[in-house]
């Protein structure tokens, strides 16, 4: 078919025209791929080559090429010596679409008798003169992965060597990948958990000065406590004084609408505290009214049953409870108490603590604070075996809730950052929030004692966005995810906690409470001996 | 006393399945007490309720909840990221004059490529023969074997930093009760006092910042989205009187991945919005970047204007005390301190009346 001097040829052509032949105008084309062999042929004396050689020849030797170089050339079409002509003739112009100068190379060296140990390095690198490297291209090369490879040896008992080679990024990945056993926990805890009504703020500003001038004008909604019901109806009103798009936006969408007062000054910006701004009326910088879509009826029971029945049809079920369709969760339970001399022993033992002590940091709050050490003696071994304990910390606590943790017996395994958003949305950044820099955000650490079996990780991520409320009011996520950690009918405490602080499932102790409830029986008589007892030595006052 | 621990013990951890439900066990008994009916019935009206207690029907979103059903992470529904100073004005002026003050002012880049066992000694000599000094000392990268414990306890810290001074490190929460401990030892002599922890949250998993699941003993519980850095202060600054060293406020001690300052670079040892935050609160110009060990996979060490960096990674060598000192005197505006009869230079970056009138202060208690 093609002997060893026509291979050099056709070879040495390829490798010389590489970049020419692929580029415009010749573009693999092969007529116009054989005019350039032909002038390459004449401009280079070769002996003993046919200098009257014409296209069809040239088509067989091309094939014979690519046959004895490992198909070095890729084309447009199959390249097939026997069916070629029925199978390009359809073609409008056949092509040649790649030359791989690897192969080429190769096939050259074998055929000049260069076969001792030579490495044929792959390289990236671009080698046409007019597309050096460049800053910007370097700039790219270091934004993409970086690819290198690795030659692993395995030594076996027989000392035989096993190499094989390998890319770090496959490494990587094989490293990252995700157990079978986190995928399904993240699949089954998905239908356990009810779906919460969710809502996409829109982006679109005319929308919402759209909506602003339609419906903040009206008399009804002067003042701006009114209720999202009645905003609905003044919508409704107006329902064609506003385009379709806008219409429909406004019930699937949460829009801000600029309220302009006569004090207003647009070039000042957003005001700081937005609505929880004291002088409203008087302050200069831009507000805000909150136009938030009304959820059909969401009921915390109802859902949490649907989502129960839904997981049933899963069949991964480790760490899971099997009586948990048919466990009803308890009602809140409650102690309002000095917990610095409630008796520990009587509430038993806890899966899982929250606690939010109101930390002395030097600042006056409008609540009485807790000394360091009296948290830090508080017995808190009285409480668990095993399990996990979370506990708020913020500035100079921080180090000190570190301490506290390590000193009660837990190693600090996270940190869950609560992320404070605005009524905006947005991250606080104004407001001479820290003492250095502005804070954005509060330290939740969280401890985990002994090796509890029974915990769910990589559920939910270690950082939690959520608006701010009261003072020092934390967001109650925190409770939905614990409870994917440690199951929904594990028993949970809070100490610390304050009215709005109790839950359905968790027990909660602290001295801004009022009265008691509990409702399990034991806890009922423990707790009913504590204060019979108090009661016997001094005046109770609850 | 013993039987009752038993018994006890049954109710924590949810999952040991054998025991029936406690309430169910012995009947709902707490809630016959007189008087505390009423009350019991409206505590669990209120909590049928939404529990933010706006109206009936009103519900915040519940990110998590939405990360749960959507993979989508609660960090990606931040309206901000992109720009955090949105819709305040004023602050942007600020960042935007700040950033042209310190650009003009910068140095130039400076890399010192250097295997991790000569960072000490090297450091040692620029102490030594050239008297070298910094005001911003950030050490680390977001990796998480990177060796930061030897280097603090060999490096004459005290010495390397200037008083007023400011350190930078990079830490993971497992790593942090190291530092913690390094902090209160004779090694730093106390002398720096921690006073903010900065943290950089990263987008997803497939951030180049992802630090993965963790290879310790003690697994985490969460997917990690964070990383900590600490800012350590030496000597006397005072946020009301010394406003031509400091500048407070400026920024947040929050930092997302995407942000404008990160825009440009995807991936880095050190997201440029930290070396930001330090830029705007130390108004010195002598800042110094020490990644002790070899940080490796994707996050190349790239070189910043105003800023020596020192790694063994560092992408260009081109360091040398002496023209660095040259750089420094030409670029800065410098002031002399008065230290025990002998005149000491501070290389500041100035400031304009404009930044003095935008900047946020300290309020001025009046009685």
């Amino acid at each position: 078919m093609i002997d060893t001097n026509s291979s050099k040829i056709i070879g040495y052509f390829f490798l010389e025209h590489n970049y020419d032949l692929l580029q415009e105008p010749i573009k693999g084309d092969l007529k116009l791929t054989f005019n350039t062999f032909l002038s390459y042929l004449s401009s280079n004396p070769f002996k003993s080559y046919d200098k009257e050689l014409s296209y069809l020849p040239f088509l067989e030797q091309l094939h014979g090429f690519y046959q004895v170089s490992g198909k070095a050339l890729e084309f447009n079409f199959v390249f097939d010596s026997e069916k070629q002509r029925e199978k390009y003739r359809g073609l409008k112009v056949p092509r040649i679409t790649w030359i791989n100068t690897q192969k080429i190379t190769i096939l050259l060296d074998r055929l000049e008798g260069k076969n001792d140990k030579i490495c044929y390095k792959v390289s990236n690198v671009v080698q046409s003169e007019k597309d050096r490297p460049n800053r910007e291209q370097l700039w790219a090369l270091l934004s993409q992965p970086f690819n290198t490879s690795a030659d692993i040896e395995l030594h076996s008992r027989s000392n035989a060597v096993t190499v094989f080679n390998t890319d770090f990024n496959t490494l990587d990945q094989i490293l990252k990948k995700k157990t079978a056993v986190s995928q399904l926990a993240k699949k089954k805890i998905a239908l356990k958990t009810s779906v919460k009504p969710f809502y996409d703020v829109c982006d679109n500003t005319s929308h919402s000065s759209t909506l602003a001038n339609l419906i903040l004008n009206k008399k009804e909604l002067r003042n701006s406590t009114s209720d999202s019901t009645q905003v609905y109806k003044v919508i409704q009103q107006n329902r064609n004084n506003m385009s379709q798009e806008v219409y429909r936006c406004s019930h699937q969408k949460i829009h801000f609408l600029p309220i302009f007062n006569q004090n207003t000054d647009l070039s000042l910006g957003d005001c700081s505290y937005l609505d929880t701004c004291h002088k409203m009326r008087a302050c200069r910088y831009l507000h805000y009214f909150t136009l938030q879509p009304c959820a059909a009826k969401y009921n915390y029971e109802d859902s949490l049953k649907e989502a129960s029945k839904k997981a049933l049809n899963h069949e991964y079920t480790i760490g899971q409870s099997f009586t948990d369709y048919q466990r009803k969760v308890l009602p809140p339970q409650w102690i309002k108490c000095d917990v610095r001399y409630l008796p520990f022993s009587i509430l038993g033992k806890f899966a899982v603590i929250i606690s939010d002590p109101a930390w002395d940091i030097h600042m006056s709050l409008p609540y009485g604070t807790c000394k360091d050490f009296e948290l830090l003696s508080l017995p808190m071994h009285e409480l668990q075996d095993e399990g996990i304990l979370l506990l708020w910390v913020t500035g100079r606590s921080i180090e000190v809730g570190r301490q506290a943790l390590q000193n009660w017996g837990y190693t600090v395994s996270d940190e869950l950052i609560w992320i404070k958003l605005n009524q905006l949305k947005r991250t606080i950044v104004t407001g001479r929030t820290g003492h250095w820099l502005n804070h954005s955000k509060e330290h939740l650490l969280v401890g985990i004692k002994g090796n509890p079996p029974w915990i769910n990780r990589f559920l939910d991520t270690d950082v939690v966005v959520s608006g701010t409320r009261e003072t020092s009011r934390k967001p109650d996520e925190i409770y939905d995810i614990v409870e994917r950690i440690i199951g929904l009918h594990a028993r949970k405490l809070e100490i610390f906690g304050r009215d709005h602080n109790i839950r359905p499932g968790w027990l909660t102790i602290g001295n801004q409470l009022s009265g008691y409830d509990l409702h399990e029986r034991e806890l009922v008589i423990k707790y009913e001996e504590y204060l019979n007892k108090r009661e016997g030595s001094k005046p109770l006052n609850r | 006393m013993g039987q009752d621990r038993v018994i006890y013990n049954r109710f924590a951890g949810g999952n040991q399945n054998i025991y029936p439900e406690s309430g169910q066990l012995f009947g709902n008994v707490g809630g016959d007490r007189e008087g505390l009916v009423e009350e019991r019935k409206s505590r669990e009206r209120m909590h049928r309720e939404p529990p933010n207690g706006r109206g009936a029907i009103v519900m915040e979103n519940d990110y998590s909840n939405h990360y749960i059903h959507t993979g989508k992470t609660p960090i990606q529904h931040v309206r901000n990221v992109a720009n955090p100073m949105d819709g305040y004005p004023k602050l942007q002026k600020l960042h935007q004059l700040k950033r042209n003050q310190i650009e003009k002012h910068a140095t130039k880049s400076f890399g010192c490529r250097i295997p991790s066992e000569k960072i000490v000694p090297t450091l040692k000599t620029w102490i030594k023969d050239f008297g070298l000094e910094f005001d911003v000392i950030m050490i680390g990268a977001l990796v998480e074997n990177q060796f930061i414990q030897p280097l603090l306890y060999q490096l004459p810290l005290y010495r390397l930093c200037a008083k007023p001074g400011f350190l930078f490190i990079w830490a993971t929460t497992q790593k942090i009760q190291e530092l913690t401990k390094f902090l209160n030892s004779d090694a730093c002599n106390k002398k720096f006092r921690r006073s903010e922890e900065l943290v950089f949250v990263l987008v997803d998993e497939n951030s180049p910042y992802y630090p993965g699941e963790g290879t310790g003993r003690q697994q985490p519980l969460f997917t990690r989205q964070q990383w900590h850095c600490w800012m350590c202060i030496t000597g006397t600054v005072r946020r009301s009187t010394d406003n031509h060293l400091i500048h407070c406020n400026i920024d947040t001690d929050l930092q997302i991945e995407g942000s404008d300052a990160n825009a440009k670079i995807r991936n880095n040892a050190v997201p440029p919005s930290i070396y930001k935050v330090a830029e705007n609160f130390s108004n010195s110009n002598r800042r110094l970047h020490i990644i002790p060990s070899r940080i490796g996979y994707n996050l190349p060490v790239r070189l910043r204007p105003g800023w020596v960096i020192m790694s063994p990674d560092v992408l260009i060598n081109n360091f040398d005390p002496l023209t660095y000192e040259k750089e420094l005197y030409s670029k800065s505006l410098i002031k002399y301190k008065q230290l025990n009869n002998t005149q000491k230079p501070q290389f500041l970056v100035p400031q304009s009346n404009e930044i003095e009138d935008l900047r946020p202060k300290s309020p001025i208690n009046v009685k």
